[in-house]
C-alpha cells in the first residue's frame, strides 16, 4: 500500500535539463507546421526502458545550456558514457545492432532525404511502450532471497524487473508485426514512389513488393493471422533469417540477395521452417497470391470463370424452381399438404380434386 | 389407364422379381386399367400423409444425409469467414463458431466426418448394387445412374410447366432434378476434399505433382475451395431447402429425410414407376387405390368421362 502511494521515482537530472524542459508548453511549430513538444515529464520518463540513463549520454552534443539549435538529434548508436557493458566493460551502445540494421534493405542514417527518408529508423519500430512499474512486482519470496547477500531491497526489485522482462517474451505477435510491416508496405503512394525511383534508376525490386501486404492478407497465412492464429508465418518468419530472431529482424534483405531467406536458393530451406517436408516444388508455391491481371493472369482467370459458372448456375437453378412452381401451381398445387392433399387449389387446367 | 411401354417393362420386371401369381398379376393389370387416363387426377384424389406413406429411403442413405448435412453446414460457417474475410458477417460469423483457434479443429474434424460419411455412402451403394445384381434385380432406371430418359423427362417436364403438355413424365425413383443434385453434390464434395487436403498437406501434393504444375495446382485449389464451398451453400439454400421446403406441397417440409419415407400423392406426381413398384410390392396399396377409385368414381368407365370430356373440349 505504501509502495503504490508513493510519488513515482525521479531520474537523476544532473544537467538540469528539466530547468526548461519541466514546462507543458516547452515546444515549438516546425517549418512544415507540426507542433512538437520538448516537454520531459519526469514521472513517465522514470518509467521507460532508459530511465538510467542520464539525458547527456544520448543528447551528447548538448554542450552547454541554454543549448544550441539540435540538428540532428539522438543517433541511436551513440555509446552511453555511464553505463558500461557488463559482458564486455565496454561502454554500452547499441552499434552492433545498429550495424546490422544499416547493412539491411532497410538501412538508412538519422537524418536521410530523398527515398531513404522513407525507410524506417529505430524508433519507427521501437516506439518503446512505457513500462509499467506495477506490471510485474517480484515475488517476495524472491526478492527475500536475493536480499540475503545483496541487502537493497530496491536494487533487487530493479534487476529482477530488467531481468525478467527481458526472459520474458516481448516481441510482437504475428498481428502486430503484419501491422507495423504493412504500417510502411501497405502505404500507395509510398510503394509507388519507389517502385517510379527503381524503374528510373534501373534498380531491380522484388516481383511481389508493390503488392506485398494485400498479397499477404489474401493468402491462408494472412487470414489466419488477421484472425489472430500466431502459428501461421507473418512477414518475419519468412523474410528474417531463422537462427537469431532478434538479430536477424534487423537484417531484412531483398529476396534477389543471397543473404535473404526468401532468395531462391534458399526458399525451400526457409518452408522447411515450418513444412518440414517441404521440396523445390512445395517451395513454388506462391506466398502472396494475387487475383489481379496484371499479377496473375492465371489466377485471374480461373477466378472470373469460376464467378460465371457459379452465378450461372444458382440462376438457372433458382429459374428452374421458379418456372416448376408456376406450371404447379398453375395446375392447382397449394404450399401446404393440407386434410391429406395439397392439390386443394382450383387447377386453370379444369381438372380438380373431387372434395 | 394405357401404360407407357416404359412404364409396362417396370411392371412387369418388378412382378418377376416379386415372383407374383397369376391372381395377383390380374389384380395389378386390373387395378390398371381402373386407373384414370389422367394421371394427374390420380395424384389429386389420393391422401398423403405428410409424414410420408411409402418407403423411399434406407435408414443407411438417411444417416449418410444427416452426416453430410450437419457436416457441410458447420464446414461452411467455420470456412466462410476465413476465405471471406474482407466481408462484414466474416468477423462475426468467425467470432460465432470459436475463433480461429476452436473453428480450425471444428473444420478439420467436422471434414474427416464429412469423409467418412462419403466412404459409407460408396460402400453402402457397392453393397446394395452386388446385392442386386447377384440377386438379378438390379435396374439401372431405378438407381442414379443418368440415362437418356432423364433428358426425356426435363424436356417433357419443361413442356408441362409452361403448359403446353398435358401430364409430367413418368419418372423412377430419381428424377432428373435429383440426380443433377445427387452429382453436383459428389463433385463438390469430391473437389472440397481435394483442395482441403491440399491446404492441409500441401507438401504432399507438392512432392507427387510434376516439377511446375504443383503451384498452379494448388492455385487451383486455393479458388476451388471457397469457389465450391459458396457455391453448394448456394446451391443448398436456394434451390435445395426450396425444393424440400418451400415449393407447393413440400411446405413446411419434406420428412423423407428423418422418416424415409414419401407421401402418396408426391410419388405418383414425380416417381410414378416407382409408384408401379409400391402397387407390386404392397398388396394393401393396391388394396387402397382401388377402393380411392371406386370410392371417387375415378375410373375411365365411371364417372370420370365427364371431366374428361370437358377438358377435351377445353
Amino acid at each position: 500500500m505504501l509502495y503504490l502511494i508513493q510519488p513515482a521515482w525521479a531520474f537523476e537530472d544532473d544537467s538540469g535539463c528539466l530547468l526548461c524542459h519541466k514546462y507543458p508548453k516547452m515546444g515549438r511549430i516546425t517549418e512544415q507546421g507540426v507542433k512538437r513538444s520538448y516537454q520531459v515529464m519526469p514521472g513517465m520518463f522514470a518509467s521507460t526502458v532508459h530511465r538510467n540513463v542520464p539525458c547527456t549520454d544520448c543528447h551528447n552534443y548538448i554542450k552547454q545550456l541554454p543549448h544550441k539549435e539540435v540538428k540532428e538529434g539522438v543517433r541511436c548508436d551513440s555509446e552511453c558514457h555511464s553505463i558500461k557493458n557488463p559482458a564486455t566493460g565496454k561502454k554500452f551502445s547499441h552499434e552492433p545492432i545498429y550495424n546490422k540494421f544499416k547493412a539491411s534493405v532497410h538501412g538508412r542514417d538519422k537524418i536521410e532525404t530523398g527515398m531513404d527518408a522513407d525507410k524506417p529508423y529505430c524508433i519507427t519500430c521501437h516506439t518503446n511502450p512505457i513500462y509499467n512499474p506495477n506490471e510485474e512486482q517480484p515475488p517476495k519470496k524472491i526478492v527475500d532471497r536475493c536480499v540475503v547477500c545483496h541487502e537493497d531491497r530496491e536494487f533487487v526489485t530493479d534487476w529482477y524487473k530488467h531481468t525478467s522482462r527481458r526472459i520474458r517474451e516481448v516481441k510482437r505477435n504475428p498481428s502486430e508485426i503484419v501491422a507495423l510491416c504493412s504500417s510502411c508496405h501497405s502505404d500507395k503512394t509510398l510503394v509507388e514512389r519507389h517502385v517510379k525511383a527503381a524503374k528510373k534508376e534501373g534498380r531491380e525490386l522484388g516481383k511481389k513488393y508493390a503488392i506485398a501486404v494485400e498479397s499477404y492478407d489474401e493468402s491462408f497465412h494472412g487470414k489466419v493471422t488477421s484472425y489472430g492464429f500466431t502459428k501461421a508465418a507473418n512477414c518475419l518468419d519468412c523474410h528474417a533469417k531463422k537462427d537469431n530472431y532478434y538479430m536477424n529482424v534487423h537484417d531484412i534483405r531483398p529476396s534477389r540477395d543471397p543473404e535473404s531467406p526468401v532468395h531462391a536458393d534458399n526458399k525451400v530451406e526457409t518452408c522447411k521452417n515450418c513444412h518440414i517436408h517441404a521440396d523445390k516444388n512445395y517451395a513454388d508455391l506462391d506466398p502472396h497470391p494475387s487475383s489481379k491481371k496484371e499479377h496473375s493472369p492465371f489466377r485471374y482467370y480461373a477466378n472470373l470463370i469460376y464467378s460465371w459458372v457459379g452465378d450461372i448456375v444458382i440462376v438457372l437453378l433458382v429459374a428452374m424452381a421458379l418456372f416448376e412452381t408456376i406450371g404447379r401451381r398453375r395446375d392447382g398445387a397449394g404450399w401446404v399438404l393440407h386434410k391429406g392433399s395439397s392439390w386443394w387449389r382450383k387447377s386453370s387446367r379444369k381438372r380438380d380434386r373431387i372434395e | 389407364m394405357k401404360l407407357s411401354t416404359e412404364a409396362q417393362s417396370v411392371l412387369e420386371k418388378s412382378m418377376s422379381i416379386n415372383k407374383l401369381d397369376d391372381k395377383e398379376r390380374e389384380d395389378i393389370e386390373q387395378l390398371i386399367d381402373n386407373m384414370p387416363d389422367d394421371r394427374v387426377l390420380l395424384y389429386k384424389n389420393v391422401v398423403s400423409n405428410p409424414i410420408g406413406d411409402l418407403s423411399r429411403y434406407s435408414i443407411h442413405i438417411r444417416i449418410q444425409h444427416m452426416l453430410l448435412f450437419v457436416t457441410f453446414l458447420t464446414l461452411a460457417f467455420t470456412g466462410l469467414p476465413i476465405a471471406f474475410i474482407d466481408h462484414v458477417w466474416a468477423q462475426p460469423l468467425n467470432d460465432m463458431v470459436g475463433g480461429i483457434g476452436i473453428s480450425r479443429i471444428i473444420h478439420r474434424t467436422l471434414a474427416s466426418i464429412m469423409i467418412f460419411s462419403m466412404v459409407y455412402h460408396i460402400v453402402y451403394l457397392f453393397w446394395i448394387f452386388i446385392r442386386d445384381i447377384t440377386l438379378r434385380q438390379f435396374e439401372i432406371q431405378r438407381s442414379i445412374i443418368p440415362t437418356m430418359k432423364d433428358v426425356r423427362d426435363f424436356k417433357a417436364d419443361m413442356l408441362y410447366f409452361a403448359g403446353t403438355r398435358d401430364q409430367r413424365p413418368e419418372m423412377d425413383k430419381f428424377m432428373y432434378k435429383q440426380k443433377i443434385h445427387y452429382y453436383a453434390a459428389a463433385f463438390g464434395n469430391l473437389v472440397m476434399v481435394i483442395s482441403g487436403s491440399s491446404f492441409i498437406f500441401p507438401e504432399f501434393w507438392a512432392s507427387i505433382l510434376p516439377e511446375g504444375a504443383a503451384s498452379y495446382f494448388q492455385e487451383m485449389m486455393r479458388l476451388s475451395h471457397p469457389h465450391e464451398a459458396l457455391l453448394a451453400l448456394l446451391v443448398i439454400a436456394f434451390w435445395h431447402w426450396y425444393n424440400v421446403h418451400l415449393a407447393p406441397g413440400r411446405f413446411p417440409m419434406q420428412w423423407t429425410f428423418l422418416t424415409g419415407k414419401i407421401t402418396r400423392e408426391h410419388q405418383i406426381e414425380e416417381h410414378f414407376l416407382e409408384y408401379l413398384r409400391n402397387l407390386v410390392e404392397l398388396p394393401e396399396e393396391r388394396a387402397y387405390l382401388s377402393d380411392l377409385l371406386d370410392a371417387r368414381e375415378l375410373s375411365p368407365d365411371t364417372g370420370n368421362d365427364t371431366m374428361q370430356a370437358t377438358r377435351e373440349t377445353t
